[in-house]
This record gives structure tokens, C-alpha cells and sequence, in this order.
């Protein structure tokens, strides 16, 4: 199959049902190649004229999507689908869209280099915050002029001035700004889903690398959602007792929120106790209860293990971290940001009042963690771009600046990838003050580098 | 450019239906099974075929089926006649395709293909006409008179599709002025099938829906049968995936019956 070539986007036509065995010979990696080596930037399946797919069907598209990408950095995905189609797909891969999605070409047009038109009004809503970050982002960086919906209902409300905009973007989805996540993060919650049976396969789903390098982070409350568990076994029991007694040693929390004992014998639910974790009906029990919330998740994390020294390998990476936080920090303030002054030492923030800050950690070939600080004025500017309109409101601006600090972390992973040096990155984590930032970075040796943007100063500390 | 008398020729030039199949086809129109298979057992090379295409596995039987009158029998009149068409089609067939990558094998595949599962679509929308059962057969029958005028043209399709992304059926339109359904049409006039065979085949088009409700309910239904066919991977790799644009919309209302009828997950 050929694809169409238009604003250096290659997109394939595919037509009618759509299985595994259809989509091998539909699509082949050497037609992707052919498109790449036309200066394609994306590479997407037009999913127009396709009135059935399964999940094979698709699967066989994104194996080579993952093939192209490794091998060429570029944007691949699915466009020209209805909220049907969308939601499908959405559904199939779950947490673990690697690749985007974009409701139509014109939309996957404004999120392509090549795409000569400019300053575009774009509204956009997605109901993923970190989305909704991602394509403002990426859409300013285009040079266009996204327009934030933050909620459902200022989306429909300013959908109808639809003059207001050249283009209304909604059900789209970036894949290459995403993290496989096993996780979604509610303030400084980390959430982790659990459904059906639980045994002894649970040391094989479960992601313990991230979690141990989101305790490493700062991470202290780890909510699992078990509403849609059916029941649990002695292996699944023993696995939760060890991860909880391992999490004690960070002062972190286990919490189960909506587990029904009707399958799973009671006394396990003694057991789990003892060994820490606690158990609530509902979510909102713990995310509405700001106490509640505070007191389990801002515990002191003067228990840390493994102070590890800052390595050669990550300082001579430093030039790629602070690119990426630079290149985010302009992007997002379109100013031009200059670094100041470094120094290899421990944190030192000289003046801690109205400052807040956010973490990333990264694992794998390298491991360590970023940290921006901002006083909070600067942080809002930081975040103007995303967050939309003026607001006050510190949660909604420690939130945004988490997503400030996610992008950079993708962006870490991408420079990194470059030089073939593979990394993960964890949730960011955000900080009310600076005192909970120290309780984590606090005796930590690292690179601290003083930056700015338009003479506003903010504080970039690398460490291990 | 190919003119409509080329096109006109090439039909005519389609050699006349062997005695015995005409006699045959003429007696299924009259509804006499027994004769006509009595008639067909004369032609070794019509009780093949239409051996070869019953033990199909599309067609489910469970033993082999060889008798002509047993044939004829289980398929009853309507597929019959239908059969007996696919098989005046088939002598139609090249040795050779240059166009679309089929083999007498995978063709006859594509015959049996559509056949059977039309028949499935007939029981689920409650028709026994032997027209709506023979206009099935006018799809792979326009298939191989596309491929004798794309054959003698195939440096111009390359080059019409080289400038721009167009389905074969509109190259068609553009070299002939004639597409795939017109020469269905076309075909249906010279072996003088019936009037309802040629307006769902036009139907099935997706562009030219009829004004009658049951026709363009038909022309639906084989359009999306005609998708579902051609999403097979030997019938995309033989290149006839992309010979004319798919038209969702003009098929959605039926898609979920289609999908039951089907058994498509």
C-alpha cells in the first residue's frame, strides 16, 4: 500500500475489515520505509474507510508503528476515526498507548513540523490532564495558539463560539509524549489498578522497578483501586504483606480502596492490616479528605535509604537535562531561558518562602532525579500556557507545573534515546513548599544549577 | 483511451456458452433440476467445476458431493443457476493475470466466496429469487473483463496512479468511461440476465443507490459483501482491495446485521 504524502505526514488508506490477517497485507514495514525516506515526519493509519478492526487487526499496525519509531523518532498513529472508533481503541490498549491518535489529518496537520500555516486558534480538551498538557505544549511549540479547556463543560460551553477557533481538537491523543504508566497520579498519590483475579502473576504484573523508584522519588501513598478485583490468593497476599513492609521502610502508605471480601477469605484482610495497609470503601474517602490526604502522603520521608552518590556517567549527561528543561521552559514561556551559575554540591535554596517544587526520577540505563524550583509567581508564569487563565489556585499550578516537569523528563528520555542510552521515568511529584522537597533532597549531593527566564530565577538540582 | 466499442467488442468477443450450458441454464430458469442436471452431466467440464466449487469449505458439506443431480439438489434452483453462471464466468478466466496477482485457483475462491455467503444473506433477508442469487455473479465477471482492458493499459494505470492516490474503478472511469459496475451491466445485457441483476449490481456501486427501498437494501448488502471478500489477504495481495473506495456510510445502517450475519468478532 502507498501512502498520500501532504505537510510531510504519510498516511495510509486502509479499506474494510481490519484483523491480523488482513493488516499484514495491507501494510508492510518496507511501505512505512518508502514513506519515511519521502521526509515524512508522522506516519498514520487513516482509519476512515475501515468499518471493522479488532484488536489483532490493529496490534499488527502498531508493532511496526514501534519498529518505525525506534528506528526513525517520528510520529506514528491512527487519524480519520468517529468517538466510537476512538473510544475503542482507547479501550483495547488501555493504559498503554504507546502510539497517537488524532481525530482527523487537519488535526495531526498542527502537531507536524513540516505544516506551513501557523497561529492557529485551537481549542482543545482531553479528559487526561497530562494530555491536555502534551498538546498545548506541542501545539505552542508549532507555533499555534492552543486554548485550554480544563473541564468537559467549558469544552461543550466554548465549543459553540465555534468562529472563536480554526480548530477544535478533542478524542486526539499523543503517544510520544506518554510514559507507560501502570499508574495514574492524583496530587502526590500514586494510583495503581487491579482487576479480576489476584495470585501469584502479580509479581510478574506489577511494576516494581517504578514503584521502587517512586518511593526513591518521594512518592509516600500508593492507593491500589480494587473495585473490580474478584478475589485474591495466598500468593497475591504474600506479595502485598512484602510490598507493604518494603514501603514501611520509606514511611509510605498502602492503601485498597473498594476491595470486597465476598470471594477473598476475611482473615486476609487482618493479615494485610497488620502487615500496614489500610482499606476504604471509596476513593473519595481518601482523595476528598484533604487531612486524610496530607497526613497519609506528606509523612516524613526522613527514612530513605541508599544515598547514592552522583556519578561520572550522569554529569557528563548533564548538558542533555538541562536542554531539555531549558527547551521546555522556553517553549512554554516563549522567552528565552539562560543558565546562570552551577555548582556540584547539596541543595541550596537560600531564601524557602513561597517556593514550590516538583521531582521526576528516571531508571534504567541511568537512574537519578530532577527537581525545579520555583517561587510561585514564576511557577504560574511558567505554567501561563497551560494552565489557561489567570488562577490563584496553588493545587491547579502545582499540578501544571508537574506537567512542566513531565515534559521534561520526556524530553530527557528522547535526548537520551538518542545516544542510545534507554531510561524510564517515573510520575512527577510535586512539592507545597520547600520543606518537603529537602525531607527528600535534604543531604543529597548533586548539580544545582541556577536558570532563568526574562530575569526570573528558578533552581534545577540533579541528583541521585 | 479505450472506447466503449473496444469494451463492446471485448464482450462480444467472449466466446458464445457451449450448447450445453446454455440448454442448462435455461432449463434451471425453468425450474426443472432434474433435467437440467441430466443435461449438465454431458459437459466433463461443468460437472467438474461445479464439483470443485461445492466442496469448497465455504460451503460446509461434510462429505464429498460428486453427483451432478446431488449438486444441483442440495443448491436447489436458484444457486444452481447461480453456479452454472460462476462456471460460464470461469471459462472467461485468463491463464495469465498481469493486472490483479489471481490464479484460476484463488479466483474460483473468489467465485465461491461471494457466492456462499450471499447465499447467507439471501436466508437472513427471506429471498429466493434466482435473480438477486445471479447478480452475485457479475462482480468477478466485470473482475476479469478489468483485467483484459487494464492488461493491454497497464504502463497508463501505473502512471494515472503514480500522480495521484485513485482507485482503480475511477482509472476505469477515466480510460474507459465505463467502471466496474457498468461493465457488470454491460455483461448482464449480453447474456440477457435479468433487469434486477443489473440495477443492485448498480447499486452495489455505493455511488448510484436506487430508488427502490429493496434494491438499494441489495446493492447494500453487496457492497459491504464485496468489502468483506476483498479484505481477505489473498484478495489484497492480488491487488483488488483498493479497486474501488469502500463507502461506509452508504452501508452503516446494515453493518451490525452484516457483522451477525457473518459471524464477524
Amino acid at each position: 500500500m502507498r501512502a498520500v504524502i501532504r505537510d510531510g505526514i504519510g498516511v495510509f488508506h486502509p479499506q474494510g475489515f481490519l484483523d491480523g490477517t488482513a493488516a499484514n497485507s495491507l501494510l508492510s514495514v518496507e511501505d512505512i520505509d518508502v514513506t519515511v525516506k519521502s521526509n515524512a515526519s508522522m506516519i498514520l493509519v487513516s482509519l476512515k474507510k475501515v468499518i471493522f478492526f479488532n484488536r489483532n487487526g490493529l496490534d499488527a499496525f502498531v508493532k511496526m508503528f514501534h519498529k518505525v519509531r525506534s528506528a526513525n523518532h517520528i510520529t506514528v498513529g491512527f487519524c480519520n476515526y468517529d468517538k466510537k472508533k476512538y473510544d475503542t481503541i482507547k479501550k483495547f490498549y488501555d493504559d498503554d498507548l504507546s502510539f497517537s491518535l488524532f481525530k482527523t489529518e487537519k488535526i495531526a496537520a498542527l502537531f507536524s513540523s513540516s505544516f506551513k500555516e501557523k497561529n492557529k486558534n485551537v481549542l482543545l480538551y482531553s479528559e487526561d490532564k497530562s494530555q491536555r498538557a502534551a498538546l498545548a505544549i506541542e501545539l505552542h511549540d508549532n507555533g499555534h495558539n492552543p486554548i485550554v479547556a480544563q473541564t468537559k463543560e467549558e469544552f461543550i460551553e466554548k465549543s459553540k463560539i465555534r468562529d472563536a477557533y480554526d480548530l477544535i481538537i478533542s478524542d486526539t491523543f499523543l503517544g510520544q509524549m506518554g510514559q507507560k504508566v501502570a499508574a495514574r497520579v492524583t496530587g502526590n498519590a500514586i494510583i495503581y489498578s487491579l482487576s479480576s483475579f489476584l495470585d501469584a502473576e502479580i509479581g510478574d504484573t506489577f511494576n516494581i522497578t517504578y514503584h521502587n523508584n517512586s518511593l526513591n522519588v518521594g512518592f509516600r501513598l500508593f492507593i491500589f483501586d480494587s473495585y473490580k478485583v474478584i478475589s485474591m490468593n495466598i500468593h497475591a497476599l504474600n506479595f502485598f504483606s512484602k510490598l507493604a513492609s518494603s514501603s514501611a521502610e520509606y514511611n509510605a502508605t498502602i492503601c485498597f480502596v473498594g476491595m470486597s471480601f465476598e470471594k477473598t477469605p476475611v482473615n486476609f484482610k487482618e493479615t494485610l492490616e497488620d502487615a500496614g495497609i489500610m482499606f476504604f470503601e471509596q476513593m473519595d474517602d481518601i482523595l476528598q479528605n484533604k487531612e486524610l490526604l496530607d497526613e497519609l502522603g506528606a509523612s516524613s520521608a526522613a527514612v530513605v535509604k541508599n544515598k547514592r552518590a552522583l556519578n561520572k556517567v550522569l554529569v557528563t549527561e548533564l548538558p542533555n537535562f538541562i536542554d531539555a528543561t531549558v527547551a521546555t521552559i522556553e517553549m512554554m514561556t516563549n522567552s528565552h531561558a539562560v543558565k546562570d551559575a552551577a555548582k556540584v554540591d547539596k541543595i541550596d535554596i537560600l531564601d524557602k518562602n513561597d517556593k514550590i517544587a516538583s521531582s521526576i526520577g528516571f531508571y534504567g540505563d541511568l537512574d537519578g532525579m530532577v527537581m525545579l524550583v520555583f517561587p510561585l509567581e514564576i511557577a504560574k508564569k511558567a505554567c501561563e500556557l497551560l494552565i489557561g487563565e489567570n488562577t490563584n489556585d496553588k493545587e491547579m499550578i502545582l499540578d501544571t507545573l508537574a506537567e512542566l516537569v513531565n515534559i521534561v523528563g520526556g524530553k530527557v528520555k528522547t535526548l537520551l534515546a538518542d545516544e542510545h542510552i534507554s531510561v524510564d521515568i517515573t510520575l512527577p511529584r510535586t512539592y507545597h513548599d520547600v520543606d518537603g522537597l529537602l525531607e527528600v533532597a535534604e543531604g543529597k549531593k548533586g548539580v544545582q544549577v541556577d536558570l532563568s527566564f526574562d530575569n526570573d530565577k528558578f533552581l534545577f538540582f540533579l541528583t541521585r | 483511451m479505450i472506447t466503449i466499442e473496444q469494451i463492446d467488442l471485448f464482450i462480444e468477443k467472449i466466446p458464445p456458452s457451449p450448447k450445453i450450458l446454455q440448454e442448462t441454464l435455461s432449463l434451471l430458469n425453468a425450474g426443472d433440476l432434474v433435467k437440467a442436471a441430466k443435461v449438465a452431466k454431458a459437459d466433463p467440464a461443468l460437472n467438474a467445476y461445479l464439483k470443485e466449487l461445492v466442496n469448497k469449505p465455504i460451503y460446509g458439506f461434510k462429505n464429498e458431493v460428486s453427483d451432478i443431480s446431488q449438486i444441483f439438489g442440495i443448491l436447489g434452483v436458484a444457486r444452481s443457476q447461480q453456479a452454472a453462471y460462476n462456471y460460464m464466468i470461469s471459462l472467461l478466466s485468463p491463464e495469465k493475470w498481469d493486472m490483479f496477482k489471481l490464479n484460476k485457483s484463488s479466483f474460483y475462491d473468489l467465485q465461491a466466496q461471494l457466492s456462499a455467503n450471499w447465499q447467507k444473506i439471501m436466508e437472513h433477508l427471506g429471498i429466493n429469487d434466482k435473480n438477486v442469487y445471479s447478480a452475485m455473479s457479475l462482480l468477478p465477471a466485470s473482475i476479469i473483463v478489468s483485467e483484459a482492458l487494464f492488461s493491454r493499459k497497464i504502463n497508463d494505470v501505473e502512471l494515472l496512479r503514480s500522480v495521484d492516490e485513485i482507485d482503480l474503478n475511477t482509472v476505469l472511469q477515466r480510460l474507459c468511461k465505463m467502471d466496474l459496475f457498468d461493465i457488470c451491466q454491460r455483461i448482464a445485457q449480453k447474456w440477457e440476465m435479468s433487469k434486477s441483476s443489473m440495477t443492485i449490481v448498480q447499486a452495489a456501486s455505493g455511488i448510484k443507490p436506487s430508488q427502490n427501498n429493496t434494491v438499494n437494501t441489495l446493492g447494500k448488502w453487496m457492497h459491504m459483501l464485496l468489502f468483506y471478500t476483498l479484505s481477505k489477504p489473498v484478495f489484497i495481495e492480488a491487488g483488488l482491495n483498493d479497486f474501488i473506495y469502500f463507502q461506509i456510510e452508504y452501508v452503516n445502517d446494515i453493518y451490525e446485521d452484516f457483522t451477525k450475519v457473518m459471524e464477524v468478532s
